[in-house]
Order: structure tokens, then C-alpha cells, then sequence
């Protein structure tokens, strides 16, 4: 059963004349790991933004199970970029937070945030400020905080976007570890073409003008990978390389339209 | 790059960026507080080398033992009936009261202002019309107002510290990253835990300037202030000194004024580091 639902979603800023997103549909299921890939400006932040309850759809319809999303909640943990922790806690704080507020019991909440940080590899620095730590550290804080609170869906905003090339790998193969053992459903926003196919169960490549989905894919490397293949064979595969250079081409083809 | 033109492939020791830096402590480096002791050992030194070699009468500018001999005697010994802790203390107790109240006053207010834009659209005009008012303005009127007591001083002084931390607080508190909000949204923080929780820590270190900008513009309408039927202050000692010509007075009162303003300015900034080390810091 899905966990989200989008139906035909449309969504117009105030004041403009193109729609940012128009006639999306996708669903997102508890064991699927589902990415957005697209350029600057095609509307996957939005998408996001509706998805987390930040937005409000101007047509169309998002559905939580079953019930219609209209603010943000507990269930959707976002991730984003950066600037999303709090520099006045320490790592162990930042992912308690979400507990916190959430006013759960205390010894549940420590059992938790020390599994969750043991998990992503924090354990160690359990007790630094954020801003001591490195940006891939720092973007496993946002995932333990997102993955500690009770959601149900992870929904992650180009989250390795900032990170330089050998840590973002590492940090696509933590990704993978932490949706299989959290039983969470991801979604994820990349423009990154080989994040994008590592990833997925399923890959919708976006296109701006207005924003919309143009293609679909269900990639099966991720399923390679936790078969125990190793990550570098994978991206160096030639059926990974074709469809990389397929999707690369979409894109540049994209950008002629968009020219013309 | 240390490696021939031929080599295409870098060999590990030309990935040596450079050599590693001299180890510290070798030599003597002047820090930023040495610098600041030259310049003030610098002022001190022209300023008596001014006033020994006769060029400036004494009524125009003291020489420093002068000013510090009197700094002896108005220690224990008086002038216009108040020793010279006494008048310190008297500007000590308006500063602070007044940096209470604006604090008390300033930081709800300037939370208000941040996160409702109606109450902006409300009180900007109003902050924004007596904050370049130059006090000595508008002081006639909160005399007819206020009176001659104690009360009139303070609301001066009060009035010139209120408008830069309430302007400091409503920019904080709207300039706290959306992303962040948005995340606290998400994991279930609600309107005014995430005030509580995210806003306000988030405007924290912006707060804290707003204070000691201030304070700052509080001492400087101090002897403003000390204009309204004072009988004791440093603003007050100052006014009384230059009606006299008693110069030395005046400078000593000058140079007290701006030691413990500073000193009141380091300890801000002191706790400033200590609430918000991550304040400039990337995160
Ligand atoms: N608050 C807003 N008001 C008006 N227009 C907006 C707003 N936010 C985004 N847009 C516009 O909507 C379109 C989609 O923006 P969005 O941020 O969703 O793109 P994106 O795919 O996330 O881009 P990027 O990869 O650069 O993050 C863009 O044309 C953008 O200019
Ligand atoms: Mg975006």
C-alpha cells in the first residue's frame, strides 16, 4: 500500500503566470526508495515543499494515507541542504529534538536517539555542537534527527548536494543502509544523474517550463548493491553507464527545447 | 607543482601541498591586545609630550598627571558634593536601570515586531521617527512631560537604548533560517515551541548586538540626560567642571565614562561568546 499519494498536483506561485509544477502523480511506498531527478528550477523543491505541508497544491491532491496533507506533521521528516540544525545543541540534542517536542517518554527517547546515532555513525561524537562537525556529519545528524522523530517517510532535499564526491558516496550507501533498516519510505531530491540511478526503486526525471515529471524509471542497482555487489562495479557497469548517458541526454535535450 | 611536465600521473610526495607552517611559539607574535596597548601607550605618550613641552595651556588641555591627581582626590574628596564613586555610581544606576527596562521592554516587543508583519507595518513609523531624533531634541519635552526627577533621566537614556535592540531583536527573529523552521515544523514543533525552541535561540546572538549597540548609544546620551536638575553624575560632574573651566575634571570624567563603558562592552561581548559560540561560526 502507498504511503503517499499525489494526484495530478498542480501548484502556481502568487504572482506568476507559469505554473511551478503541473499534472504530477507519483506514490511512494513504505519499501520504496524514490528520486527526483531534474534541473535547477524544475520544480522538485516545491514538489517537496507539498509533499512536507509547506505548500498548499493549487490543483490536484496529496494524500497520507489516505488523508489529505495539509500541514506539515510528525509522519514527513524533511532533510535538507544545509542551515536546518540547531548550532546551540549538541549532535545527541539535535536528534532528540523531534522527540522532544513530541513529548515522549524519556528512557524511550534515549533508547532511541542511541540507537539512531549508533546507526548513522554518531555515536562518537554524541556530545560536539554541530558546527564541529564535518558537512557529511553534519547531514547524518539531519538524517538521525529525521529518522529518531516518529516519521513514516523520509523526504531529503539534494541532502549530499554540498558534500564533496568520496564523502556523498559514502553518505548514498548510508542512505541505502538506513532506508532498509528503518522501513521507512524515501524521497529524495537529486541532479546528481548517478545518485539518482544508485539510488532509486524509482526514478522520475522532472523538466522546468512548467515543472512536471517527463520520464520513469525503476533502476535496479540499488537491489545490486545490497545483494552485496560492490558500489564502484555497479557505477562502472555498462547497463549503469547506458542509462546514465540516456538520462544525460534527456536532459541536455531539455535544454535545447528550453533554448529554442 | 613540483613534479616535470612529463608526469601525468602525480606522484605522492608532489600531493604535498607545501611545506607545514614554522612551529608556533618559536617567535614572539604581537597579538591584537599588544596592538591595542601600543596605541593606547602611543595617545598617552603624545598627550603628555603635548602638554610638557607648553605648546597647550593647561585650561585647554591638562597634562595627565594633573588629571590623574585629581583622580587621587575626588576619590575620597569631593566635587559638587559627590566624591567621584559617587558620581560614577549615580550614571551606573540610570545606565542599568534604563538598559533593564529597554532590555524588558525591547527583546517581547522586538519578537512581536519579527514575527507579526503588522505589528512592523504598525510601529516601524514610530521607531523609525524618534530613533534619529538627537536626544537633546526632544529632552525639553519629556521634561514638560516627566518632570525633573529621576524618572525623565532614565526614559532619555532608556529611549536611546530601546530603539537598537528592539530594531536588533525583530530583524533576528525574522531572519531565522525558514529551512530550519520548516524542519522543526516537521518534526512536530508547534507555533510557539518553535518560537521558543528555534526562533529565539535563532535570533539570539543578533539580540545580544543589539544590546551592546545600545548601550553604547546610551552612555552617549548620558550627559544629556545629567542636564535635567542632576545633582549627581558623570555627566553631571562634566557639565558643572566645564562651566568652571575646570578641564581636568572634564577629562577625567571623559576618560571614567569610556573605562567603564568598555569594560561593560567586553563583559557583553564575553557573554556573547559564551551563550552563542556557534555565532559566526558555518552550520
Ligand atoms: N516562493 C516562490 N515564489 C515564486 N516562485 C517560486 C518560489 N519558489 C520557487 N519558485 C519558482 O518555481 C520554480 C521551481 O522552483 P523549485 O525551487 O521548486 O525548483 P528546484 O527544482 O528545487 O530547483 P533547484 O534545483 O535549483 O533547487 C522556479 O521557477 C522558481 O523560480
Ligand atoms: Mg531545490
Amino acid at each position: 500500500m502507498s504511503l503517499l499519494q499525489v494526484d495530478k498536483l498542480g501548484v502556481t506561485y502568487p504572482g506568476q503566470s507559469q505554473p511551478a509544477l503541473h499534472q504530477v502523480s507519483l506514490s511512494l511506498a513504505r519499501d520504496e526508495l524514490l528520486v527526483a531527478l531534474g534541473p535547477s528550477g524544475c520544480g522538485k523543491s516545491t514538489l517537496l515543499g507539498v509533499l512536507a505541508g509547506f505548500i498548499a497544491p493549487s490543483q490536484g491532491r496529496v494524500l497520507f494515507a489516505g488523508q489529505p496533507v495539509t500541514a506539515p506533521g510528525v509522519e514527513r521528516a524533511v532533510v535538507f541542504q544545509h542551515d536546518a540544525l540547531l548550532p546551540w545543541l549538541n549532535v545527541h540534542d539535535n536528534v532528540a529534538f523531534g522527540l522532544k517536542l513530541q513529548g515522549a517518554d524519556a528512557a524511550a527517547r534515549e533508547r532511541i536517539v542511541a540507537d539512531t546515532l549508533r546507526l548513522v555513525g554518531l555515536a562518537d561524537v554524541a556530545t560536539k555542537r554541530t558546527w564541529q562537525l564535518s558537512g557529511g556529519m553534519r547531514q547524518r545528524v539531519g538524517i538521525a534527527r529525521a529518522l529518531a522523530s516518529r516519521s513514516q517517510v523520509l523526504l531529503l532535499d539534494e541532502p549530499f548536494g554540498a558534500l564533496d564526491a568520496f564523502t556523498r558516496e559514502q553518505m548514498q550507501q548510508l542512505l541505502l543502509r538506513v532506508w532498509q533498516q528503518s522501513q521507512r519510505g524515501v524521497f529524495l531530491i537529486t541532479h546528481d544523474i548517478e545518485e539518482a540511478l544508485f539510488l532509486a526503486t524509482e526514478l522520475v526525471l522532472m523538466s522546468p517550463g512548467p515543472g512536471r515529471i517527463v520520464q520513469r524509471l525503476r533502476p535496479t542497482f540499488n537491489q545490486r548493491y545490497r545483494a552485496g555487489e560492490d558500489v564502484r562495479a555497479i557505477k562502472s557497469d555498462p547497463a549503469f553507464i547506458a542509462l546514465r548517458e540516456s538520462l544525460l541526454h534527456s536532459l541536455f535535450r531539455q535544454g535545447h527545447e528550453e533554448a529554442a | 607543482m613540483s613534479t616535470s611536465p612529463t608526469t601525468l600521473i602525480a606522484v605522492p610526495d608532489s600531493l604535498d601541498t607545501g611545506t607545514p607552517p614554522a612551529p608556533a611559539g618559536r617567535r614572539w607574535q604581537p597579538q591584537a591586545t599588544h596592538w591595542a596597548a601600543l596605541s593606547i601607550a602611543g595617545l598617552l605618550l603624545s598627550w603628555w609630550a603635548l602638554t610638557a613641552s607648553g605648546l597647550i595651556a593647561p585650561l585647554f588641555l591638562p597634562p595627565p598627571q594633573a588629571v590623574l591627581a585629581r583622580f587621587g582626590e575626588l576619590l575620597a574628596g569631593s566635587y559638587m558634593d559627590a566624591t567621584l564613586p559617587q558620581h560614577l555610581l549615580a550614571s551606573l544606576q540610570r545606565m542599568l536601570l534604563a538598559l533593564l527596562a529597554a532590555v524588558v521592554v525591547g527583546i517581547p516587543l522586538g519578537i512581536v515586531i519579527g514575527v507579526f508583519p503588522l505589528a512592523r507595518h504598525l510601529l516601524d513609523p514610530v521607531i523609525e521617527f524618534y530613533r534619529p531624533l538627537p536626544p537633546l531634541a526632544y529632552l525639553p519635552l519629556i521634561v514638560i512631560w516627566f518632570g525633573i526627577g529621576e524618572a525623565s533621566k532614565v526614559l532619555l537614556i532608556f529611549l536611546a537604548i530601546l530603539a537598537p535592540v528592539l530594531i536588533a531583536t525583530a530583524h533576528g527573529v525574522a531572519s531565522v533560517s525558514p529551512l530550519r523552521q520548516q524542519a522543526a515544523l516537521s518534526l512536530g514543533a508547534s507555533r510557539w515551541q518553535l518560537l521558543r525552541h528555534v526562533i529565539l535561540p535563532g535570533a539570539l546572538p543578533e539580540i545580544i548586538t543589539g544590546v551592546r549597540i545600545g548601550l553604547g548609544a546610551g552612555w552617549s546620551t548620558l550627559v544629556a540626560a545629567e542636564l535635567i536638575a542632576a545633582t549627581r553624575g558623570l555627566g553631571f560632574m562634566i557639565q558643572s567642571a566645564a562651566q568652571f573651566l575646570v578641564t581636568d575634571v572634564v577629562v577625567l570624567g571623559i576618560i571614567v565614562i569610556a573605562l567603564v563603558a568598555f569594560a561593560l562592552e567586553l563583559g557583553l561581548r564575553r557573554l556573547q561568546q559564551r551563550l552563542t559560540p556557534w555565532h559566526g561560526q558555518p552550520h
